[in-house]
């Protein structure tokens, strides 16, 4: 039982069916430490949780790129995690049409005490590829990380940069039909940036399909065809991008406290 | 029983070049950690055996445990039952050692699970010239019946694998079970037949005994150089049920609790 079930006869890329996710409050992004075992143990914790998203209907066509706005704490990671199946719903339905690369947090997957190839086999099989897969890709995956010369040395050793970029150029490998990034679609320093967007910008015209939570920077507002603002466990809005935009700058003023944190990222 | 085996059995096959990747990884991670690296496999159940032999053989002599010679016994008993441990141990951690691997991975979730059962099962299958020590130190050969002892490494995966479903993902859920695992291991050691043997306590609780699965276990791989082992072998049947409850509730609980590990991510 694979975790993406596909259906090659669906009409749309993805389709988001009257979507619910529940999950417990406080534990979202928080991973379990040592104070949270305390805080369970006190009982200050309950069980009931809260829903992150509810009622979530949308589609993505194929070949379409579209922005997930939102400010924080929204959903966006959520909706981007049930588009991909590494969260399934409580309630309703995600069907997909082909295999979804989930372009999340990837850099977290890497163990860092193996050495750069063992992580590159290690990343590469965690977003679905074989070994024998991995190691048709991997000398173009080294070229492009420029890692050729530190292959066999361990990655603890690598910069964050160089961490980023090399999970990066692993997930293209991939080369899956749909693309669902948070953040994370353009990478490393600004020479690097510039290799990605290029990259990226040519698997759209190759008719890939985005999914992506970012705040699109002006220079990127031509790349998507789309937005979908996520507000309150909802879609609030689901247009162009100016629209997306100018919706989020309201939600913002309406609570200025609440920041996006994804800035410097696509 | 029709779904422990599709979710169960089938997914490793499927993912059989992945998993065998995974699983060299961390062996290797293993071995190259120390200098004397793969030896400490040997060295560590070896000087566990050794230690447990003297104290009960040479300080508490009179005693008759176990069967003799009681050097293999105890080799013999200690290997399988490390497996048991660090398997359990392992399984408690498997969502708890890096959550966030959830948010990315397109494999399916039992991966994980098997990844620590695998690697669990390689150190003692490497862990097995202990054994072959301990015969020539002891000029100890085993009869035909050494034939059940592959049976008892599949009968001791199955229990493995399920106990390991059941305990990863009561653990994602309840962090607080990695705690009661612990406690519970320590007392599960003295109530296996690893020091001793199912015949040395007394006949009426022997029956309640063998619903501990390790005690089938165990016989099986004893069986072969001490064949009156296998007058207990109604109680191996008794251990044997368990291990396959054990298994379908592992693959049940796990199915049911996928979409909660998840949420863990």
């Amino acid at each position: 039982m694979a975790r993406q079930r596909l259906e090659p006869d669906l009409e749309e890329m993805l389709l988001f069916a009257d979507v619910g996710i529940n999950i417990a409050k406080g534990r979202r992004r928080q991973g379990g430490g040592r104070r949270h075992r305390l805080r369970r143990f006190v009982g200050e914790q309950s069980r009931t949780g809260s829903w992150v998203l509810r009622g979530v209907t949308a589609q993505v066509a194929a070949g379409e790129s579209v922005a997930v706005l939102g400010l924080k704490n929204s959903g966006r990671t959520e909706f981007l995690r049930l588009a991909a199946g590494t969260l399934i719903p409580d309630e309703g339905v995600v069907r997909r049409r082909a295999p979804v690369l989930p372009m999340i947090d990837l850099g977290r997957a890497f163990d860092r005490g193996f050495t750069v190839r063992q992580n590159i086999y290690l990343l590469g099989g965690v977003l679905g590829m074989t070994p024998g897969e991995v190691e048709v890709a991997l000398p173009a995956i080294v070229e492009t990380a420029r890692l050729a010369p530190n292959i066999d040395k361990y990655l603890r050793g690598a910069s964050a940069l160089t961490r980023q970029k090399l999970a990066w150029t692993i997930a293209m490998a991939t080369k899956a039909p749909v693309i669902v990034a948070d953040g994370m679609l353009v990478v490393g320093d600004v020479e690097s940036r510039k290799q990605c967007l290029d990259q990226v910008e040519r698997l759209k015209a190759a008719g890939t399909t985005f999914l992506v939570s970012t705040d699109v920077p002006r220079k990127f507002e031509g790349f998507f065809d789309r937005a979908i603002v996520l507000h309150n466990g909802g879609i609030v809005a689901d247009g162009a991008v100016a629209d997306g935009l100018a919706h989020l700058r309201e939600l913002r003023l309406a609570s200025p406290a609440a920041d996006t944190g994804k800035d410097d990222t696509l | 029983m029709a779904l422990a085996y599709r979710n169960g059995v089938r997914i490793i096959w499927e993912h059989r070049q992945v998993l065998r990747m995974l699983v060299l990884r961390d062996l290797q991670k293993q071995y190259t950690k120390f200098r004397l690296g793969y030896l400490w496999t040997l060295l560590e159940p070896l000087g566990m055996a050794l230690v447990l032999w003297f104290v009960f053989t040479q300080l508490l002599g009179g005693q008759k445990l176990g069967l003799q010679p009681y050097f293999l016994f105890i080799a013999v008993g200690i290997l399988p039952w490390w497996w048991f441990s660090r398997g359990v141990a392992g399984a408690a951690r498997t969502f708890r050692r890096n959550p966030a691997i959830l948010r990315m991975s397109v494999l399916p979730t039992k991966i994980w699970v098997i990844r620590v059962v695998l690697v669990a099962m390689a150190e003692y299958l490497l862990s097995l010239p202990v054994i072959l020590i301990a015969m020539l130190a002891t000029g100890t050969l085993p009869g035909p019946l050494i034939a059940l002892f592959p049976v008892a490494i599949i009968v001791q995966f199955f229990l493995m694998y399920g106990l390991a479903m059941l305990i990863a993902a009561g653990a994602a859920v309840i962090p607080d079970l990695a705690r009661i695992v612990r406690i519970v291991l320590r007392a599960t050691f003295y109530l296996s037949p690893v020091l001793y043997s199912i015949a040395n306590i007394p006949a009426g609780a022997q029956v309640i005994a063998a619903v501990n699965p390790l005690v089938g276990i165990l016989g099986l791989y004893r069986i072969g150089f001490w064949p009156t082992e296998i007058d207990s072998l109604p109680h191996y049947g008794i251990s044997l049920g368990v291990t396959v409850a054990i298994f379908i509730a592992g693959s049940v609980l796990f199915h049911r609790l996928e979409g909660r590990i998840l949420k863990e991510g």
